[in-house]
């Protein structure tokens, strides 16, 4: 599994990638929604997507819709992360065309948690 | 400029906050911001106890929440606790060295996750800005405090405190 995570704040990418790489996936970072695009148009394919919402030069939010508009990306999982706690404002995201919304501060368990509501992470057995 | 307590006295009630049992919800907030993101578990943070000691060597990390009211979250601490929140949030070990990359970033961070929780309860807020970190105080009328939160964050005293912004 491969994982895009796109946040301005390289702590916080390098928080999310350590979160993500005991769960499997390999991941590439974007600081800005329109770096992300780019990886996505270079045709590197991605499974999960992590998203900020607050961004210089492309923000999460034009981002998810970007890729909600290209028919090629309709397989990748889009998971925003962010401090955007409003509802109004996860409404919007999710009609965008975001799957989950996690906000910010977040634990490991909440992310891995909302990664098996998605489907990309195997529940644990229970023994 | 430091922050002191000549602002009006505004309290979470009179900022319209009251959902949080009688719990001061910024510190719910920072709380919850250092439990999940620095500490990885709750209980290192708490009010400061006593009168507020001067900081040396100040840091100031913001963001501006727009809208009707719009304001300032400021977080204000000595430079060698914010290198040590730098290190906790990054995993570092304590004698790896920190960046000022690494270390502006985090405490923009810190900032960021804070303000954005803010912005939540405050009505009908606007876009938030873009984190900021100086070592310099931002320029700041005294009186346009709204608010002010002194924490002990395990023995280092660090502020956050919430600023009333003039409208455009």
């Amino acid at each position: 599994m491969r994982a895009l995570v796109i946040d301005d704040s390289r702590t916080m990418r390098r928080i999310i990638t350590g979160v993500l790489a005991p769960l499997g996936f390999e991941t590439i970072e974007a600081a800005d929604g329109r770096q992300a695009l780019d990886v996505l148009e270079a045709g590197t394919e991605v499974d999960l997507a992590c998203i900020d919402w607050n961004m210089p030069v492309m923000n999460g939010l034009d981002f998810v819709t970007a890729v909600r508009e290209n028919r090629e990306w309709k397989d990748v999982t889009l998971m925003m992360i962010t401090t955007e706690s409003e509802t109004s404002q996860i409404v919007r995201a999710l009609a965008a065309g975001a799957h989950e919304y996690v906000i910010k501060p977040f634990t490991p368990e909440a992310i891995r948690d909302k990664l098996q509501l998605l489907g990309l992470v195997a529940y644990e057995e229970i023994a | 400029m430091t922050p002191g307590h000549a602002g009006p006295a505004v309290t979470p009630d009179t900022l319209g906050i009251d959902a949080f049992g009688g719990a001061d919800p910024i510190f719910a907030i920072a709380d919850d911001v250092f439990a999940a993101m620095i500490d990885g578990e709750p209980g290192h943070l708490r009010t400061w106890d006593g009168e507020q000691p001067a900081v040396e060597d100040e840091m100031h990390a913001w963001v501006d929440v727009d809208g009707a009211a719009p304001g300032r979250v400021l977080l204000t601490t000595e430079r060698d606790t914010a290198t040590r929140i730098t290190r906790a949030l990054l995993m570092m070990d304590a004698g790896e060295s920190v960046s000022d990359e690494d270390f502006r970033d985090a405490l923009g961070e810190v900032a960021n996750v804070v303000g954005g929780n803010v912005k939540a309860l405050v009505p009908d807020p606007g876009a938030l800005s873009l984190p900021q970190v100086t070592h310099e105080a931002p320029a700041l009328d005294p009186s346009s405090l709204l608010y002010e939160l002194p924490l002990d964050w395990r023995g280092a005293f660090l502020r956050i405190s919430l600023w009333q912004l003039p409208t455009t």
